[in-house]
Formats: C-alpha cells, structure tokens, sequence
C-alpha cells in the first residue's frame, strides 16, 4: 500500500462514511434546522401558521416568566454541579489513591448507579421523600413528628438531591480518570520537597486533575439544566426547571413553535458551555474516548 | 496495572476521607435498596413490614400490557442495537482509517445526541417526524434509540480501531488477502469484543431510556415509559415489582458488559 501524505484519501474509500453521514443527517441535522424554522412559526390553536414570525423569541425575552425560570434553573444546575463534584471528588480521590486493594471494584460500585435505570432511581427518591416515604417514617418512628411532614417532595429541594444523584457518576469517571493519569512519582518528588498530603493535593493533584473536574462539573450542569422528568416527578410547583417548561408546549400547553424556540435556547446555551469549555476540559477518558 | 506503585499512598491513611466516601457510597445505594426492599413488602411501609412477599412479583407475569411494553423494549433495544452496529462500525472505520479534514468537527456532530440534553434530541426529533407525517409508532421511537445508539457503537469502536494501529492490516495485505479477507480474518476477530461490549452498552442505555422515547410515543410503549405511565396513580407495590425487575435485570446486563469491555475504567467510561 502506497502512503501518499495527502489531505483526502481516494474517493473510494469514502464509501465508508456514507452510513454515519446518512444517520447524521437524518437524526441530528435535519431535525435541528426543522426545529429551528418551526421556532419563526406561531401556533393559533391546534394548528400551527407556517409564516415567519419573531413573536416566541420575543415572547421568551419580554416576559419575565421565562427568564425567571430559566435562571433559576442555571442556579439550580450550577448547584447540583458543585453538589456533584463535593461528593464525587473526594471519592474518585479516595479510590484513586488511598486504596490498594479492591480498586477495580470500588470503581466499578462508583459507575454502576450510572446504568441503573434512570426512571428506577427517580421512584427511589420518590420512596424516600415522599409523604408515606422513608425519611417520614423513620422520623415519625422515632417520635420526632406525628403527622407525616410535606416538606420534602415537590420542591427544589427533592429536584436537586436526585439531580445530584443522578450526575454523581458523570463527575466520578473524568475526575478518576484524570487522577489515575498523575504519575505517582510526582507525588512522591512532592513529599520529598517536604509538601505534607494538603499542600500536594492543592499545589499538584488539584490542578492536574482540572481537566476532569471541568468536564464532570460541565456534565453535571447540563444535564441537571436538560432534565424534564424529575422536576415533574419531584418539582411540583415550586420545583418547576426549564426542562418542564419546555416539555409543556409540547404537552398541555400545546405550541409547538414556542416550545421549538425555548428548545433552541436551551440548545445554544448547551453548544456554547460545550465549546467554550472544550478547550479546558478533558475530551479523553471522559465520555467520548 | 501498577500495583507495586499504587501503595505509594500518601501518608496518612485518609480516615476521614474514607469515611466520608463511604457515606456517599450509602448515598448511592440506599436508594436502589429501598426499592427493593419495598418491592417484597406486603405492606406499603417498611415499618411494620411483616415478612416478605413475592406477590407482586407474580402479580406482573399477569399483567398482559405490562408483558407487551416488556416485549416492546427488546424489540427496540435489538433494533437499535443492529441498526448503529451498521452505521456505528462503518463510522467507526471511516473516522480512523480515512483522511479528511474537518474529522474534529465530524466526531464533535456524531457526540451530540449524548452530550445534549435529552429533551432536545426528543423535540428535534417530534418536530421531525411530524414534519414528515409519520405517526408516533415503534419507528419514531426507534429512530429516537438509534439516535443515541449509533454513537455509542462508533467511538467503543474507534477507540478499539485507534488502539491497534494499521500494522495487522498492512501485514494481511502485503501477504496479498484482498480487503474482505483483511477484515474477515483480521480486523474483525480483533474488534469482536469491543463491538458486543458496545451493543451491550447500547442495548441497556436503550431499555432504560425515557427522556427522548417520552417525546416519540404514542400509543406503543416502550417498558420504562409504560412505569412512567403507572406512576400517575402513585407509587403502589407494582410500580416497585416492576423497578425491582428492571433494576436486576439492568445489574445482570452491567456484569455482562464488564466482561467485554475492558478490565481498566477509561474503557467502561466510554459513554454514560
């Protein structure tokens, strides 16, 4: 075989790429610039007027509903996001380097809640939360209240834990797998320097490791901003996050054309975190090889 | 595996780190317990729970939608499967083996229905199809599966592909095997396990899946939008049966999958 330094390989080989391009333009392109042309169109009742308009944009930027909710989404996100990293942190640090054995189990009890199933793990805190729920139970068991307390379901509250909950793997694998890649020899040059196990971590294991936590924390803020199920399982009216207002145009509510438009909002803020980020986040032994 | 330098470890042994991890780790699982704790409970409450019931399991194997919605799921999950075999491995060999600019830019487009936001593949994809006229049916949510699928088989796929070089192949070749017998006899036997760790992977992200099947169903449901539907009248024993079903069957096809996907993290942690 010839190996010519060219930029294109000969065009038979592109064969090849025909099915990969076919399912992305099927699947991803397409159906974003339909999106994106259904969200100029107005809904007038069940039927949808295909004549360009900026009314939904408009609608989105004047009324301060939207924006409210919307904001208090990006706050909710950006706590889960830090929820997320105080928990998985510590534990990929542990795994990491304090254990000596069973470092491959450990590993794989930290990643395993990420493939169960998701809707099982939302009627878990459910369970928990609700009002016949554990925590209420146990209290009442114990004596501490007589009446069943309704103060942990269907609020934020309930929405961030079983976010956090939810993204706590997707932080544990890039920030495992960033700390896995520190050369030990570094660490041991540090205490060596005389650096005790706080300075090194601050000085040398925290900031190599910061490519993985910018990619967990970036993880966890998207999907804690995207999510729709668990604010209506778990948000009730208080609890009401972007990813529900979103859902509504294309449920009760019924405008297609706005909720396209909210949709594309979501999808610019989401392509903008990750292209910004791309360049300081880790993009190997994250998510995507 | 280092494990001579893993001892290294830092001085102190980390107590309070561990301790503080383990309770994470109760954090993690308490939940899963609960659910299935509640699913063997005669009684709606763990206190007073007086013995253990399989009732409710049983209860299920009668429950001829619930059966049907179950059926539903493997026929999606192993469409979905073959269907991004096909489009993943040929993307696959076009994003390592070919040359052409803009491969960055490529792979970024083939990451996005999983580094987005559910919600937005699901109303995309609503807004497709109904653009198109095709009533919300087994394809739509098919097309939703293998929205996600096909990224999954690609970059186990490529990472496998990267990993073992051009040599095998060019090696094949000089001993004059044409390209099928190069992929036949080389290639293929070399990827066998990255490809059914990766439909592994693609097949359990696809029974659990509800965040973009929520948008492309109508009538014809898939198992975890069928428990969606049951949660409307709170949570009864059933509701936790079912759970506790999908929680164990879930667990089995994750120690299925670790047999063929790579022993070291990073492999595991190829996609969600």
């Amino acid at each position: 075989m010839k190996r010519r330094k060219r930029k294109f390989d000969e065009p038979r080989s592109f064969l090849k790429g025909i099915p990969i391009f076919v399912w992305l333009i099927i699947l991803v392109i397409v159906p974003l610039i339909f999106t994106f042309t259904m969200s100029f169109y107005s809904s007038a009742g069940l039927v949808i007027e295909k004549s360009f308009t900026l009314k939904n944009y408009r609608l989105f930027i004047t009324d301060p509903i939207y924006s409210r909710i919307l904001f208090k989404s990006l706050w909710l996100s950006l706590a889960v996001a830090i929820l997320s990293i105080g928990m998985a942190y510590p534990l990929a640090y542990m795994v990491s380097f304090k254990m000596v054995r069973g470092r491959n189990l450990l590993f794989m009890m930290c990643i395993i809640p990420l493939w169960v199933s998701y809707l099982v793990r939302i009627i878990a805190w459910r369970s928990i939360l609700g009002n016949r729920g554990v925590i209420n139970t146990i209290l009442m068991g114990i004596g501490l209240i007589k009446e069943p307390l309704q103060i942990f379901l269907y609020n934020r509250f309930a929405v961030a834990i079983t976010l956090t909950y939810i993204c706590i793997p997707f932080v544990f694998i890039p920030v495992y797998t960033a700390l896995e890649k520190i050369p030990r020899n570094i660490l041991h040059a540090a205490s060596d320097l005389g650096a005790n196990e706080f300075h090194t971590f601050l000085n040398v294991v925290l900031p190599l490791s910061m490519p993985g936590l910018i990619t967990g924390f970036i993880f966890s803020f998207i999907i804690a901003l995207g999510d729709y199920i668990i604010p209506l399982q778990l948000g009730g009216t208080q609890g009401i996050m972007f990813g529900n207002l979103i859902w509504s145009q294309f449920g009760f509510a019924f405008n297609w054309p706005f909720g396209a438009a909210l949709g594309f909002v979501l999808f610019v803020i989401s392509v903008t975190i990750l292209g910004v980020t791309a360049k300081f986040g880790s993009t190997e032994g994250g998510f995507f090889e | 595996m280092r494990s001579s330098v893993s001892s290294v470890s830092l001085e102190r042994k980390g107590t309070l780190l561990k301790l503080y991890s383990l309770l994470i780790f109760l954090f993690l699982y308490l939940p899963l317990l609960v659910v299935i704790v509640f699913s063997f409970s005669p009684t709606k409450t763990i206190v007073g729970m007086s013995g253990v019931t399989t009732r409710w399991y049983k209860d299920l194997i009668h429950d001829r939608a619930l059966l049907k919605a179950l059926l539903h799921s493997f026929e999606v999950g192993v469409s979905a499967v073959f269907i991004a075999l096909l489009f993943g491995t040929s993307g696959a060999f076009f994003i390592t083996k070919v040359r052409f600019p803009g491969k960055g830019l490529l792979r970024a487009l083939v990451m996005l229905p999983f580094v987005l936001p559910g919600i937005i593949m699901g109303l995309t994809l609503l807004i497709f199809v109904r653009n198109l006229n095709i009533p919300l049916s087994m394809i739509t949510i098919l097309m939703g599966h293998v929205s996600f699928t096909t990224p999954i088989v690609m970059f186990q796929v490529s990472a496998r592909l990267q990993r073992m070089g051009p040599n095998f192949q060019l090696a094949a070749q000089d001993l004059g095997a044409t390209p099928f017998k190069t992929f036949w006899y080389v290639t293929l036997p070399m990827i066998r396990t990255a490809l059914i760790g990766a439909a592994l992977l693609a097949f359990t992200v696809s029974f659990d899946e509800i965040v973009i099947s929520y948008f492309l169903t109508g009538t014809w449901m898939t198992l975890p939008v069928y428990l969606y539907g049951m949660l409307r009248f709170g949570l009864s024993p059933k509701v936790y049966a079912v759970s506790g079903f999908i929680l164990v069957f879930s667990l089995f096809l994750i120690l299925l999958m670790t047999k063929y996907i790579g022993r070291s993290g990073e492999e595991l942690a190829l996609r969600r």
